[in-house]
């Protein structure tokens, strides 16, 4: 050593540079989000102009919004109330031809959409984001399940509608003001602060002379005559009366720059905002999606946590930070309000760029709100209070208010969509990296999970895998035969997945850019004629224009079998960077200018553009060669109706104890607003995760409904066997948890995919009556029976969790009990988190360890039956071949499960759609059998059990204060009703 | 291949069950050798192997899971985790874990099929094909293994009397070495006598040589100090570029080129840490030195080491910068990169890049023509040295009219010279002595494996040419990728595990964004040193997988039994209880 350094020393002058190639780096990763890359709100014109409208509206004291619905235009027909809606500012006199065009339409499935649009613009806003994103034309309300009340003394029309008439809605024409009421009690007010905003389209005014801000064009300025600009006089007054704010108004109308990027604005502002105040509601959720806590945060006030709005911008953003409302991967513009008393949504219908301030109404300063809650006694003295501002397009709100979660989550489906059944195969394990370098490292990792006994389904190949990031290739040398690559795989039941993305490589040799350059497909400047050309792995790329319907089906067709050489059956895709991620664009995007389809501007449409990316990929896995097979794919970006299409994970986190605890709140806020099917990397995306945290991310992670491991290309290798004992040990009891209970899982992805209900479920939805979880985000439900509380610190082995209702909770895998309600201590050592099955539930599993999911369908069942205070349980078990279409056609099977005065029941639900296919699965599955029960809470050990004629033995055992029995081999399958009877 | 369709699995499992009791004695998927442990007790009970429970003996293989360690179903899937035997009946019996018994493969450890044997799907018995392919196979690799061996045995025979050799050789030069030493010892304390006889005298000229060197050095100390002026000035305005460029260029871009640089630039910050901390260390000692006035020399000498780090450091930041510039992408128009770039174009015409130096600037020689001190006392290590320049002093000194400093002189040249000459040879006999030894230790410290054999490959190389690289590897030496230039992988730091079949090479060049380079070689037996694969499992960490004798290691007698009788290790459960039988 001493000599060592002494030669470095003494020869230093003479020491020669090192070659610069040679030079590599200990860097610790202390790199991240680069925050100036990305627009804040005031960077953003029209955010700026509309937030600048809401600070004078709170700064001018009695602010009265200047529209008006003129009383006498107002018709309502068929379920639809239309009307002239009136600025008084701008429109001096009550015109004839009134601007703004406004409608409420009452729909059949209790929900109501408010539309804001200009009556004769000089060219039409874009109104195409519902074409694409609702699912049919849905049914207006009948006649007879609305009625109207009338105008009180004050001009209010009021309309009862719902099912049950429990819905109002009050109609204020001056100031115009709407007021959705259930069963009286306010529950979501539009422009209650007086915030409506609404720009109209316009044609550029020629620069009048006026004082020049002295930083334009000195040439211009200087050849203008200064003549009118007298210094002194009137002018000045004026000056006077605009203040700063008033000024914010008019700026950057007609072209705005970031950085060194210009955005053109051809047609100018046509921007519009309005307030929305979830009323007696503490707490609203969703528009993700965000790195920040379930329970939305306040961005205005005085003591709010975030100074800027959330923000919906579908945008690639390197290792983003936790706790920030920034624009992330993808955008659902849907939020929910919950409290003790009411739960009520709104979805706001538009893809253009879209800002969202949340404002928190403390209980003394509810305001105008007094006058409705004195009336009603019960309602909370809260608001919440939401601002939404949108660049483009029109105001298109859907107003969704229950009564009960359950019911929104129909509502909102039944418009855009539940989430698609996907394949099995897909809730089981996969397993990712960029990259696996070749066919051997291929065949290497997938022996190690042999090896080591530990279960997979899929393993991926990220981009290295193509021939120069030219999707749909092969990198001849790595991959020279991926038929067969593919075809080991699946020999043992495994899936393949390859990462195909929207840019694609200009390259006249490359066969999708050639075709596509024929067939003109490709997103233009905002000339309208020339293609964009931008960056992003390949170098010099272009984009599909997947607006242009033939650019679709042309897509969709470069899947089949023929075109995709080197894919089989069992071949699936990954869409990434479809946000989309363009490394030369502003915000690491294509510009807003940019020209669709129909001379539509891209800056109507980006959230929508990954998601109409993935539709065309799941149309072209689902169409080729007529497999009759469900498609997957999984999607880095998202919008609302996302869910049809396939999963989407949060995108590139990053190997750190807090991105871990991100990853809850993230998933359940994306669930909730409809997109069930999400996961977030295990391990985390960049960075080295060490052992433990390793092990606690796939503790976590197989809770998520999409279950993912990925690492990034500089990261080490991380197999779930790399770490050694026990951590491999850890790992495989994690995994194999999760597929004992895939059935469990499958049942609830069913459901999800019925009801539009979320897989993962915040606690709130579960106790909605219980406040102390209404801001929980560290613990969570899977479905109604399972919750799960991560461990996200390093060195922790005790987690405070907490047991809602008052009910027993049963430890997943000792059994052992705990007594809701209350928070308590746990003992979370290296090998186990937290995880208990809630009594009065029943959970079906597949406990026989297998090497992937398919290799467990013949497999037999366990139910584990937690009983509740009163000896009751319920659950269902739902089944199909888990990869055909046909269960379309009825061929499944549902069987709900009931215990109830010492009988367990269990009965086939009838398909609705009977049409069963010849030699179907349900027939054949409906024999497989449960080989065991095991039933959890008896209050005494189980003596007698019978079904039939036949008598059972069953073994019971203390644990804690009451009973765990398990039944051996019952004698029944899930494909025939039975009734067993316990004592 | 694979047939689907739903078992009617009770009935099944109940015929499985009078299948194992009335037809044949052995349960299914147990091992002929082990058929006394699966064998009831006088009541018809059975324990499960690690003790913990009793049950019925007709419980065996009712396809439900009673025991703890699985080992009731040893021929069913109920537990998973227990052993299913398959006979292979023409070729080598096996087992499998129970988890992959009717799970729709047809697994290769079972080629007789049955492992798949609930009628889902079919696997042929390919046992004989197979048992005949791997009796071919194996006889190969007998054959390989035979001959490998045999060259083993001669390695080991070579390892051995090679380690004799150098144990020898070592034995020998460790003896005289002493006596080395002492003529080393002894040449020097005449040559310090002679020396300090010759300080004595220049100590008492010292103040006016000093004055002449002072005269003479002055201009060009001012002129060296403006150079290192002006290199400060321009290295600082480099780290302030890729100071900026590293905070605020776009990671979004992922641009190669640029993280390139960074990752340079923050390689040579880390090294410049490294030797201020080294630097502060050593200048502890040294308080005193410091406060020492210093001569013209001195100053100098230190303002062209100083001048020459700096130039040096630019030199490294202007390559990390013109590479960047070469490979950047030009579309990204990222400020920061364009902003570093400006800064080396402005720069770039004043600069020589070959040289590491400002164009047109020469090195300022030191004139030697003053007599000074130049050396005072002559260092061991400056082998020689003194002698020159004790005549390049007194040819100078008396050229510019100095000479009289040495007329008259008590200390003889010859005396100095003839005590250097003396001291040199004994010194360089010394160190090669040393060296040899060093040299001879590492090598019989090498751990060439219990014979010995591994010695035969010290220094072998060889090479795997891959499409683009071509890897080598020269045992117990350095490890190499090879395309336009070498990069080290590493170089020979130990064996892996205990069973001399895996080395460790490390220490190998760093990557961009990653760690020093290191391969892993893993070694089978084969007839002769090469190297079959190379791969790249986590970034910068290869896995060698390479053929040699030195691996063909005898078979031991009961590996040999086992081949012979085709047996295969009986499964043992965990926690299983000793049996008498065993």
């Amino acid at each position: 050593m001493e000599s060592a350094q002494g030669r470095i020393k003494s020869s230093k002058r003479r020491t020669i540079v090192r070659s610069v190639l040679g030079l590599g780096l200990a860097l610790a990763c202390v790199s991240a989000v680069k925050r100036e890359d990305f627009k804040t709100c005031s960077q953003s014109g029209f955010c700026a102009r509309n937030r600048a409208y809401a600070d004078i509206a709170k700064e001018t004291p009695q602010w009265v919004s200047p529209f008006q619905l003129n009383p006498s235009s107002l018709r309502l027909h068929k379920g639809v109330l239309t009307g002239d809606l009136i600025n008084v500012q701008e429109d001096k006199q009550p015109s004839d031809k009134p601007a703004l065009a406004f409608e409420l339409h009452l729909l059949d499935t209790d929900a109501a959409r408010v539309r804001i649009n200009e009556r004769n613009p000089i060219h039409p806003r874009y109104d195409g984001v519902q074409d694409t994103v609702l699912i049919k034309p849905y049914g207006h309300a009948t006649e007879e399940s609305y009625q109207k009340l009338g105008k009180d003394e004050n001009g209010i029309l009021t309309i009862q509608y719902g099912a049950q008439s429990q819905n109002t809605v009050r109609i204020s024409s001056a100031p115009f003001k709407i007021e959705f009421l259930v069963n009286g009690v306010p529950t979501v007010i539009l422009n209650d602060e007086g915030l409506l905003r609404f720009e109209r389209l316009r044609n550029k005014e020629e620069p009048k002379v006026e004082e020049e801000e002295g930083e334009k064009q000195g040439e211009e300025a200087s050849s203008d005559p200064l003549v009118e600009q007298k210094p002194g006089g009137n002018e000045i007054e004026i000056a006077i009366e605009k203040s700063d704010l008033e000024k914010k108004l008019e700026e950057n109308l007609w072209e705005e720059r970031f950085k060194e990027f210009t955005d053109s604005k051809p047609r100018g502002p046509e921007s519009f905002g309005m307030d929305i105040t979830f009323s007696g509601i503490n707490h609203v959720y969703g528009i993700p999606e965000h790195a920040s806590s379930l329970s939305l945060k306040a961005t205005r006030g005085p003591d709010a946590p975030y100074t800027e709005p959330y923000r919906l911008y579908n945008l690639d953003v390197f290792e983003y930070e936790g706790d920030n409302p920034m624009a992330l991967y993808g955008s659902v513009p849907f939020m929910l309000g919950h409290s003790k008393n009411s739960t009520a949504a709104v979805f706001w219908m538009n893809a253009a760029e879209t800002w969202i301030d949340v404002e928190k109404s403390p209980e003394d300063k509810t305001g105008g709100l007094l006058s409705w809650i004195k009336s009603k006694k019960a309602v909370q003295p809260a608001a919440t209070k939401t601002h939404w501002i949108s660049e483009a397009g029109v105001l298109d709100l859907f107003v969704f208010l229950g009564p009960t979660h359950r019911d929104i989550f129909r509502q909102y489906a039944s418009l855009v969509g539940t989430t698609a059944l996907p394949q099995a195969f897909s809730i089981a394990y996969h397993q990712c990296r960029w990259n696996y370098n070749n066919q051997q490292d291929v065949a290497e990792v997938d022996a190690g999970f042999d090896e080591h006994d530990i279960p997979y389904d899929v393993l991926w190949l990220d981009i290295e895998h193509t021939n120069g990031k030219r999707y749909f290739t092969w990198d001849e040398a790595k991959f020279p035969n991926p038929t067969e690559m593919q075809e080991s795989l699946s020999a043992k039941g495994r899936k393949m997945v390859t990462i195909i993305d929207p840019h694609i490589k200009k390259d006249g040799d490359y066969h999708v850019s050639k075709e596509g350059a024929e067939l003109d497909v490709y997103i233009k400047n905002k000339d309208g004629s020339s293609d964009f050309d931008g960056w992003c792995w390949p170098g010099s790329s272009q984009w599909i224009d997947f607006y242009n319907p033939k650019a679709r089906d042309w897509w969709a067709s470069q899947f089949s079998y023929d075109k995709y050489i080197g894919s089989t059956k069992s071949l699936f895709t990954w869409n990434d960077m479809n946000e989309p991620s363009v490394f030369s664009g502003p915000e690491i995007t294509i510009p807003k200018d940019v020209i669709h389809y129909g001379n539509v501007e891209h800056r109507n449409v980006h959230n929508l553009y990954g998601t109409m990316f993935h539709s065309a990929t799941a149309q072209g896995l689902t169409h080729r060669n007529e497999t009759n097979q469900r498609p997957f794919v999984l999607s880095r970006a998202f919008f609302a109706g996302t869910q049809r299409f396939g999963a989407i994970w949060t995108g590139d986190n990053v190997a750190s104890w807090e991105h871990l605890e991100l990853a809850s709140p993230m998933l359940l806020t994306i669930g909730l607003s409809g997109i069930p099917f999400s996961g977030a990397d295990v391990g985390g995306f960049f960075g080295n995760p060490d052992a433990e945290l390793l092990t606690r991310w796939y503790q976590a992670g197989i809770y998520y409904p999409f279950f993912r491991a990925h690492a990034h290309l500089d990261s080490k290798r991380r197999e779930p066997w790399l770490f050694g004992e026990p951590y491999t040990t850890q790992i495989r009891e994690a995994i194999r948890t999760r597929y004992t209970l895939l059935p469990f899982w499958y049942t609830l992805f069913q459901e999800a995919s019925v009801e539009g209900t979320p897989i993962i479920r915040p606690m709130f939805t579960v106790f909605p009556e219980d406040e102390a979880v209404f801001g929980m985000d560290d613990q969570y439900m899977v479905g109604d029976a399972i919750l799960v509380k991560p461990v996200v610190k390093s060195a922790v082995i005790r987690s405070n969790v907490y047991f809602a209702g008052k009910e027993k909770w049963f430890d997943i895998k000792d059994y052992s009990v705990e007594q809701g309600p209350g928070f308590k201590d746990i003992e979370s050592p290296a090998d186990k988190i937290p995880v208990y099955q809630r009594a009065g539930t029943i959970v079906p599993k597949r406990e026989r360890p297998r090497r992937s999911s398919k290799a467990m369908e013949n497999d037999p069942f366990t139910l584990v039956i937690a009983l509740d205070s009163v000896g009751e349980a319920s659950g269902r078990l739902y089944l199909d071949d888990g990869e055909s279409f046909n269960y379309e056609k009825g061929d499944f099977i549902l069987t709900e499960f009931k215990v109830s005065k010492g009988v367990l029941s269990s009965r086939k639900v009838k398909s609705t759609t009977a049409t069963s296919v010849e030699s179907s699965f349900a027939e054949k599955a409906g024999g497989l059998r449960i080989e065991r029960l095991v039933i959890l809470g008896a209050t005494v050990p189980l003596k007698k059990v019978t079904v039939g004629d036949r008598t059972l033995q069953a073994s019971c055992s203390q644990v804690g204060g009451s009973y765990v029995c398990t039944i051996k081999e019952p004698q029944v399958t899930i494909g025939k009703d039975f009734d067993l009877s316990f004592a | 291949m694979r047939i689907t369709c739903i078992p009617i699995v009770i009935t099944l499992a109940l015929s499985l069950v009078q299948a194992n009791v009335t037809v044949d004695k052995l349960p299914r998927g147990v091992a002929p050798s082990r058929s006394k442990i699966y064998s009831p007790d006088t009541k018809g009970q059975w324990a499960c192997l690690d003790g913990s429970k009793t049950i019925p003996f007709t419980a065996i293989n009712d396809d439900y899971c009673d025991c703890p360690d699985g080992s009731d179903e040893p021929g069913t899937s109920a537990c998973g985790t227990g052993y299913f035997y398959c006979s292979n009946i023409g070729h080598t019996p096996a087992y499998i874990k129970t988890s992959r018994l009717n799970d729709g493969v047809c697994d290769p450890e079972c080629c007789d099929g049955s492992d798949e044997f609930d009628g889902q799907t079919r696997c042929s018995n390919i046992c004989e094909q197979v048992g005949t392919e791997s009796r071919k196979e194996r006889e190969k690799l007998e054959k390989t293994h035979k001959e490998g061996n045999r060259i083993r045995k001669e390695y080991a025979v070579f390892g051995q009397s090679s380690k004799k050799r150098l144990q020898e050789q070592l034995e020998k030069l460790q003896a005289v070495s002493s006596s080395v030493n002492q003529a080393a010892a002894d040449t020097k304390s005449t040559l310090d006598a002679a020396n300090a006889k010759l300080k004595e005298h220049l100590e008492s000229t010292k103040l006016e040589r000093e004055a002449a060197r002072e005269l003479q050095l002055a201009p060009l100390i001012e002129q060296q100090n403006q150079r290192l002026d002006h290199a400060t000035k321009i290295k600082s305005l480099f780290r302030t570029a890729l100071n900026d460029l590293k905070e605020n260029q776009n990671k979004n871009f992922h641009d190669m080129a640029v993280k390139a640089t960074i990752s340079g630039y923050d390689e040579y910050l880390e090294e410049l840490k490294k030797q201020e901390e080294e630097e502060n260390n050593s200048n502890k000692d040294s308080q005193e030195e410091k406060e020492k006035v210093r001569s013209a020399l001195e100053r100098m000498h230190t303002a062209q080491d100083a001048t020459y780090d700096a130039k040096k450091d630019i030199g490294l930041m202007f390559q990390l910068l013109k590479e960047m510039k070469e490979k950047y992408n030009t579309e990204y128009n990222d400020d920061a990169v364009l902003k570093a770039i400006k800064v080396l174009d402005e720069f770039a015409p004043t600069w020589e890049h070959s040289s590491n130096d400002f164009i047109g600037e020469e090195f300022i020689d030191i004139p030697d023509e003053d007599a000074g001190e130049k050396k005072e006392e002559a260092k061991p290590e400056d082998k020689g040295a003194f002698g020159e320049v004790y005549n390049r002093i007194q040819k100078g000194a008396s050229k510019v009219g100095l000479g009289f400093l040495f007329k008259g002189s008590q200390v003889s040249k010859s005396e100095v010279e003839i005590a250097q000459e003396a001291y040199n040879k004994a010194s360089e006999e010394e160190r090669k002595s040393e060296e040899e030894i060093q040299k001879l230790e590492k090598k019989v410290k090498t751990d060439y494996g219990p014979d010995e054999a591994f010695a035969k490959l010290v220094d072998q190389c060889v090479e795997f040419k891959e499409i683009e690289y071509t890897y080598s590897v020269c045992l117990f030496g350095e490890a190499k990728q090879k395309s336009h230039s070498d990069t080290s992988l590493g170089t020979f730091s130990s064996w892996v595990g205990d069973n001399y079949d895996t080395q460790l090479y490390t220490g190998g060049a760093r990557c961009w964004n990653g760690p020093e380079r290191s391969v892993k070689v893993m070694m089978t037996c084969g007839t002769e040193n090469k190297i079959l694969a190379v791969s790249e499992p986590s970034k910068c960490e290869y896995l060698y997988k390479m053929e040699t004798p030195a691996v063909c290691y005898d078979l031991s007698e009961n590996a040999k039994n086992d081949s012979n009788s085709n047996a295969p290790h009986v499964v043992v459960y965990p926690g299983e209880k000793k049996h008498d039988e065993l």
